[in-house]
């Protein structure tokens, strides 16, 4: 049932939505258009809306080989193996975490083991871990057996990250699959393994590829890990970070640079909004 | 026309059957028993992994305990004294000041219009259905590029907030290059980017609200806002505070959009905790007192969720 509403209040609701939307979008216009724009552009006061575009912000980013030979003098930037790094991570994160977090979710959404529900919170309180206090301690430890600085540790420590998300998202979707579709063939003879690859995985791979984008997002999201326990195995994040250093004169470089690791996330919303929606707010939205 | 408005079914009741926990008796019959290895063959793999965190966090404890530098080779366990030296100085205390302002300021703001947001979208106009997806967008990005762009758009000398602020005949604003503005310029960006979250969690809440509950305020001659403070409030105060719990934790914890932006600074008026731990730990080489400011910062954050969950609990109780 929807109220009636004067076409007048109506249009003042359109008008508030279209302004929040504004108010929510604008900053990406707005980094969009100045990474497209010439160094001199940026600098003039008032800030100029039209512009001829120039993809050359871009291709300092990523032309090593170049490097020097710019507007913006010797300043040498290499994004392209911090893009790599990260996707390497995010993953190797992704695809460990759902090996071991799915079955685990199964389970404690289904079967009857010892202090489950005990489990369950240890495992979704390591979301909220203080990171800082986990990398501290990590850091004299990865020195010291020489994880420092390799894809093999990083992927480990983001499983501080992405592992109890999968855990708890898998858990929720699962529930969701009524339990009488397994107990029916659990009925007709087929052995638990069966039951779980044929029947429940197929009904779980919508939630399960939602699940994955998530946490993969929130992988590509990460900067501490890397910040401490990562030099030339850094993500993208913190090579972000560098480009903020030669001041005002680089930001079209670093805008450009904020394009590049903005984009991915937006894809992922046309993918699986309902999903993301589901696993940001911790499953609260169905 | 949005799908989600037709089938959504959307309460909060998975959540909080998660939350409280499952009082039926695990009843188990002989045969069940070589299932559960199979069940806790499952599980192991996810507890080992994570027990490593668990170890390291304990270890950070220990750490907190020691005068730990870089480089040192002799470490001595030197009990409180860590705690007890911070506790003495005066930017510990700014420290836990701004941990405390940035948190509470930015996840009231976040509540309120995040009810706004969910109220507005939920009126279900044309618009509304058609942007659905945008509120999703600030939640997405990653926090290092939020607070950069953000760092971009609030120069002080030529950044678009300040065009924008002269548009309508307001002076230069320092922003984050100056200590008085800059807790609010950080708060700013928290409110802009986490406000969809609290909007997602409420918009679910008020889609929950069952119609003929409305119908029956309005037979009985309830007007508009009488409906939303009588009504629609209580029933969606749970959800608010769940949202409220988990952003409280993670603004407690904030980490990159501070540094991103400040790094502490200007001063050390933005220094909070975790950001004063860093720079104690990974630029004075103090691990040991890094690590204490840590431990502080996750006591804070302990006390202040088992604070906001009991007061879920409670008004869960007297909605239900």
């Amino acid at each position: 049932m929807r109220l009636r509403r004067s076409t007048s209040t109506s249009l003042m609701l359109n008008v508030l939505v279209a302004a929040c939307a504004l108010i929510l979008t604008f900053p990406l216009v707005w980094i969009v258009m100045m990474s497209l724009k010439q160094q001199s552009e940026v600098m003039t006061w008032p800030p100029t809306f039209i512009f001829t575009p120039t993809l050359e912000n871009f291709r300092v980013l990523f032309d090593v080989a170049q490097a020097g030979a710019t507007s913006y003098g010797t300043i040498k930037v290499d994004f392209l193996t911090p893009i790599a790094n990260s996707v390497v991570i995010a993953f190797g994160a992704v695809t460990i975490s759902v090996l071991v977090g799915v079955p685990a979710g199964y389970v404690l959404a289904r079967r009857d083991v010892p202090f489950k529900e005990d489990i369950a919170f240890f495992i979704l309180g390591f979301r909220f871990a203080p990171a800082l206090l986990v990398v501290i301690p990590l850091f004299s430890v990865f020195q010291r057996i020489g994880l420092y600085d390799t894809y093999f540790g990083m992927i480990w420590v983001y499983q501080v990250v992405t592992l109890p998300m999968i855990v708890w998202l898998s858990r929720s979707y699962i529930e969701d699959i009524p339990k009488d579709i397994e107990e029916a063939a659990a009925m007709d003879g087929a052995k638990p393994f069966r039951i779980v690859l044929h029947i429940v995985l197929p009904l779980l791979k919508p939630g399960l590829i939602g699940a994955s984008l998530l946490i993969f997002l929130l992988a590509w999201h990460n900067f501490a890990l890397g910040l401490i326990l990562s030099s030339t195995r850094a993500p993208v994040t913190v090579a972000l970070l560098k480009l903020l250093n030669p001041g005002v004169q680089f930001y079209p470089v670093m805008a450009a640079g904020l394009v590049v690791t903005m984009v991915i996330p937006v894809v992922l919303i046309v993918l699986g909004q309902r999903h993301l929606e589901r696993g940001l707010t911790f499953g609260a939205v169905k | 026309m949005d799908p989600r408005g037709i089938n959504g079914t959307v309460t909060l009741q998975p959540t909080a059957g998660q939350l409280a926990s499952s009082k039926d008796e695990p009843v188990k019959s002989a045969g069940e028993w070589r299932l559960d290895w199979w069940s806790i063959a499952a599980v192991v793999p996810a507890i080992v992994v994570l027990l490593g965190f668990l170890f390291l966090f304990f270890y950070g404890i220990f750490q907190s305990l020691t005068d730990l530098r870089f480089g040192r080779p002799l470490v001595h366990l030197v009990g409180f004294n860590n705690y007890a030296a911070l506790i003495k100085t005066e930017d510990f205390w700014s420290s836990v000041r701004a941990t405390l302002g940035y948190a509470g300021l930015a996840v009231l703001v976040e509540a309120i219009f995040g009810l706004a947001l969910a109220k507005l979208f939920a009126t279900e106009v044309f618009l509304a259905r058609l942007m659905r997806p945008v509120i999703l967008l600030p939640l997405v990005l990653p926090p290092m590029s939020v607070a950069l762009m953000w760092t971009t758009m609030m120069d002080p000398q030529n950044g678009i907030l300040n065009y924008l602020l002269s548009l309508v005949g307001i002076s230069r604003f320092a922003w984050i290059s100056d200590p008085t503005t800059a807790m609010f310029s950080l708060v700013l960006i928290d409110v802009w980017t986490y406000t969809p979250f609290f909007a997602l969690i409420i918009f679910a809440g008020l889609q929950g609200i069952n119609d003929e509950v409305r119908e029956a305020a309005r037979v009985n001659g309830a007007k508009g806002w009488a409906t939303f403070r009588y009504i629609e409030l209580p029933l969606v105060a749970p959800y608010i505070l769940i949202a409220a719990v988990f952003r409280l934790i993670e603004s407690l914890n904030q980490f990159d959009i501070i540094f991103g932006t400040t790094q502490g600074g200007p001063g050390d008026s933005t220094a909070v905790l975790s950001v004063r731990a860093y720079i104690v730990a990974f630029q004075n080489l103090a691990f040991g007192r890094g690590a204490a400011l840590m431990v502080i910062n996750w006591l804070i954050v302990l006390v202040g969720a088992f604070a906001m969950v009991k007061l879920w609990r409670f008004v869960r109780q007297r909605v239900s």
